[in-house]
């Protein structure tokens, strides 16, 4: 919210027909600490991700508190959750091994999920993922135990494999074992992480122009006069996008936790 | 004129993110496209084709997403 005031402060609602922020960082960057615990500084970000992680952790609490027969209509949306996490995932892609790493992918399917939905959730209306530390720290978790899962069920041959794969003829395989090896030790991690933070920043950047553009050129009503209709369609295509903001919160966090799937299911099933 | 190198670098990032925007969004037309086919002529396989179908868009909307980064960093 002091964003958008910010905003409005500096936006020229005379002259111009879109208000942008002169520097896109300060919608992502939130260097006020809020309050501090020793050498701990919480800032915005900070909260909202202590925030994710409680609410995760309270939805799994009183969605499982009383396991009934017949559960209670929260109860039976956390089940059809992890239900979908478990056999729609996990054992989809993996198959009967992926019982293992079902913990994993449920918590980063949550968390993500709920990160995301605090982009159209109204007062926090901040994606905590939309900053590069948490979709990179998440990626490289994925990517450290598809890593480990590699080397420890296929010792030393994991990388062999890799570099010199058998099945392709001779004459290419130093070309196939070297774009095999770079995508697999540093596009994985990196587009896995790049995937989900631009998509929130898109989303997030899109959502602030669009309603804020609306609100503030509809409440300069007095000021400009007529010209602060340019503000209903804005504000009409903000509410659209909102909406498709709320699809894609659910998507990337879907996919996300979908590929770190296969990625270990590549891992554990390593025959090149 | 002069002090608008800003100005034209940002016009020259926009043109590359453009560029990059036109290659996934022909690839995701295409693995869309199919999988529509390939769910129209066996709808009992729809499952498992969305997921793939998921996957595929995945992998191709990387580009345009580093492209997106990229013109925020230039």
């Amino acid at each position: 919210m002091d964003q958008l005031i910010l905003a409005s402060e500096e936006c020229d609602v005379v002259n111009e027909v879109i208000c942008a922020p002169a520097d896109v960082k300060e919608l992502f960057e939130f260097t006020d600490v809020i309050f501090s615990i020793g050498p701990l500084g919480f800032t915005r970000t900070i909260i909202l991700f202590f925030l994710a992680a409680f609410v995760v952790v309270g939805l799994l609490y009183f969605g499982l508190r009383k396991r009934r027969m017949v559960p209670s209509k929260f109860g039976v949306v956390i089940e059809s959750l992890l239900d979908f996490v478990k056999n729609g995932i996990a054992k989809d892609i993996i198959g009967p091994e992926g019982a293992r790493y079902v913990p994993y992918l449920t918590a980063i399917f949550l968390f993500i999920l709920v990160g995301n939905l605090f982009e159209v959730t109204p007062l926090i209306n901040f994606p905590i993922t939309s900053r590069m530390a948490i979709p990179a720290f998440l990626a490289i978790v994925t990517y450290v135990i598809f890593v480990f899962i590699g080397f420890g069920r296929n010792k030393f041959r994991y990388l062999l494999d890799t570099v010199w794969p058998k099945h392709v003829p001779i004459g290419l395989r130093w070309l196939v074992g070297l774009i095999e090896l770079v995508s697999i030790f540093l596009l994985r991690p990196f587009t896995l992480a790049v995937r989900l933070f631009a998509n929130m920043v898109a989303g997030h950047l899109m959502l602030t122009l669009l309603l804020g553009s609306g609100v503030i050129f509809l409440s300069a009503f007095p000021e400009i006069g007529l010209k602060a209709l340019v503000g209903i369609p804005w504000f009409a295509l903000g509410l659209g996008i909102y909406l498709f903001e709320i699809v894609v919160s659910v998507l990337q966090a879907y996919i996300f936790t979908l590929l770190s799937a296969v990625y270990i299911q590549s891992s554990v099933h390593f025959e090149h | 004129m002069e002090g608008n190198i800003e100005v034209l670098k940002g016009a020259i990032a926009l043109i590359g993110y453009g560029l990059a925007a036109v290659g996934p969004g022909v690839g995701i037309g295409i693995v869309v496209g199919n999988a529509i086919t390939a769910m129209a002529r066996q709808p009992e396989m729809a499952g498992t084709i969305r997921t793939t179908m998921f996957l595929g868009i995945a992998f191709t909307e990387a580009l345009a997403l580093i492209g997106f980064v990229l013109f925020f960093i230039a």
